[in-house]
């Protein structure tokens, strides 16, 4: 199955964000919009290894450079698009990896969205199918047994924050966020026994 | 949000052909107090007959045709008692209809499909209704009268009374995702619970957690998108009478 382009809007205006979904929708590229208002609110779309397109207009990295770079870092195969429409100082537009204007015509839109965008398809870096991979299968046999994500960490000589990201990626692939929600996967795929659970 | 191409209501159109366009309005109906039948009513009859703000309906009628729909409109105060009446018929509906309901199924499903697993599912749902539980009653019993407090508040410009040290802010800060776990269930349902003699109950069910998770994901954008600034803005007005009497 083909699948479509994540594509994040952060823009205020709602003119442009119909604006621009219209012309994305009516491009016939499979793809799915969300909107999102700020670039707070996009991270929390986001899940660390997939790949996203998004577009925002510099003026929301203003200023904000530095958690930029490392939002940039935090998601690793996701594409930045400025959407320009005045003037920014070229330091700023240049940390994106392309840039749209306000008056191009859709189809320079489309092309530049083509061009950039990664398709969750194109994409076999790790996190594919429902194969967890030995870290994750460690993370998940800890977490059912009831430990916290910092015990589990301290067990593994991971730090917490790995475990988040070993917990997102698992999340990933097979849907289930809750800690008693992944027992009964663990279960389920025999990485536990019943009776050892808490 | 996911967004799809659509064209939104107004309150000249029919109220039936709504409900007969999308199956889902009947709830959303339900939780207005409104009953069927409908006649030929028109969206603006049926609100002036049931004391309702047409915007109001309005605003909640495209939330459940379409949940991307973007609610623009910041509401008056006056509106906070429908508002809550609204959500207060939606928990009603959660804790003593739908809950209960799947919680049946699953039982069913257990009865047919003796599996450790599927004991463990019914736990899960059981410990997770609990926790839905004791979050609606917080809303019923502390956030809610709250805001009915502050609407008397304004409506008798009396801001002196103003001793409860609780805000809206304090609501967000309770505000969880409740169906987050709804997710949870319906993945393991499709993808991973050992297979049965339960298919039916299987299919039953996939299709009243879709009816809860929509319902909920509706109640939650009400909460965040609707109530919580008109709130805070009620908040605001309330701060200003003070400092005017001062």
């Amino acid at each position: 199955m083909n699948k479509p382009i994540d594509i994040i809007v952060t823009e205020t205006s709602t003119l442009i964000f119909e604006g621009l979904s219209a012309i994305i929708n009516n491009s016939g590229i499979p793809s799915r919009i969300i909107r999102a208002i700020t670039i707070d609110e996009t991270v929390k779309y986001m899940f660390t290894n997939m790949p996203y397109t998004i577009i925002c207009s510099p003026s929301l990295i203003q200023n904000r450079q530095k958690q930029f770079s490392e939002i940039k870092n935090e998601y690793p195969n996701s594409k930045w698009i400025a959407l320009i429409y005045n003037w920014f100082d070229p330091d700023l537009t240049s940390q994106f990896d392309a840039a749209i204007n306000l008056t191009d015509s859709p189809e320079k839109i489309i092309s530049i969205i083509n061009q950039v965008s990664i398709s969750g398809a194109n994409y076999d870096a790790g996190v594919k199918g429902d194969i967890l991979s030995d870290r994750e299968i460690d993370v998940l046999k800890l977490l059912a047994a009831g430990l916290s994500n910092k015990e589990i960490g301290d067990k593994l000589s991971i730090s917490a924050n790995t475990v988040i990201t070993h917990r997102k990626n698992i999340t990933q692939k097979t849907g289930i966020k809750s800690a008693q929600g992944l027992t009964i996967y663990a279960v389920v795929k025999k990485l536990i026994r019943l009776e050892n659970l808490h | 949000m996911f967004k799809s191409s659509n064209t939104y209501l107004n309150p000249q159109l029919n109220i039936s052909d709504i409900v007969l366009e999308n199956p889902r309005m009947f709830l959303m109906l339900e939780h207005f107090n409104i009953n069927v039948p409908l006649d030929e009513k028109t969206v603006y009859e049926i609100c002036t007959e049931n004391n309702i703000d047409a915007e109001l309906f309005l605003t909640i009628a495209n939330l459940y045709r379409d949940v991307t729909f973007t609610p623009v409109v910041q509401f008056n105060y006056d509106k906070v008692l429908s508002i809550i009446s609204f959500l207060k018929k939606s928990h009603h509906y959660y804790i003593s209809e739908i809950y209960p309901e799947i919680s049946e199924i699953i039982k069913q499903m257990y009865a047919v499909n003796r599996n450790e697993e599927i004991s463990l599912v019914e736990k899960f749902f059981n410990d997770y209704f609990d926790e839905v539980v004791e979050h609606l009653e917080y809303e019923d019993k502390v956030a809610f009268p709250y805001m009915m407090r502050l609407f008397e508040q304004i409506e008798n410009h009396n801001p002196y009374k103003q001793a409860s040290a609780y805000s809206v802010n304090d609501y967000k800060d309770h505000h969880n995702d409740i169906e987050e776990k709804l997710a949870d269930l319906k993945n393991l349902l499709i993808k991973y619970l050992p297979r049965g003699n339960d298919q039916k109950a299987r299919r039953k069910l996939y299709l009243s957690l879709h009816e809860l998770e929509h319902d909920l994901t509706i109640h939650a954008i009400i909460e965040e998108v609707v109530l919580i600034p008109l709130v805070a803005n009620m908040e605001n007005q309330l701060r200003k009478i003070s400092e005017q009497a001062n």
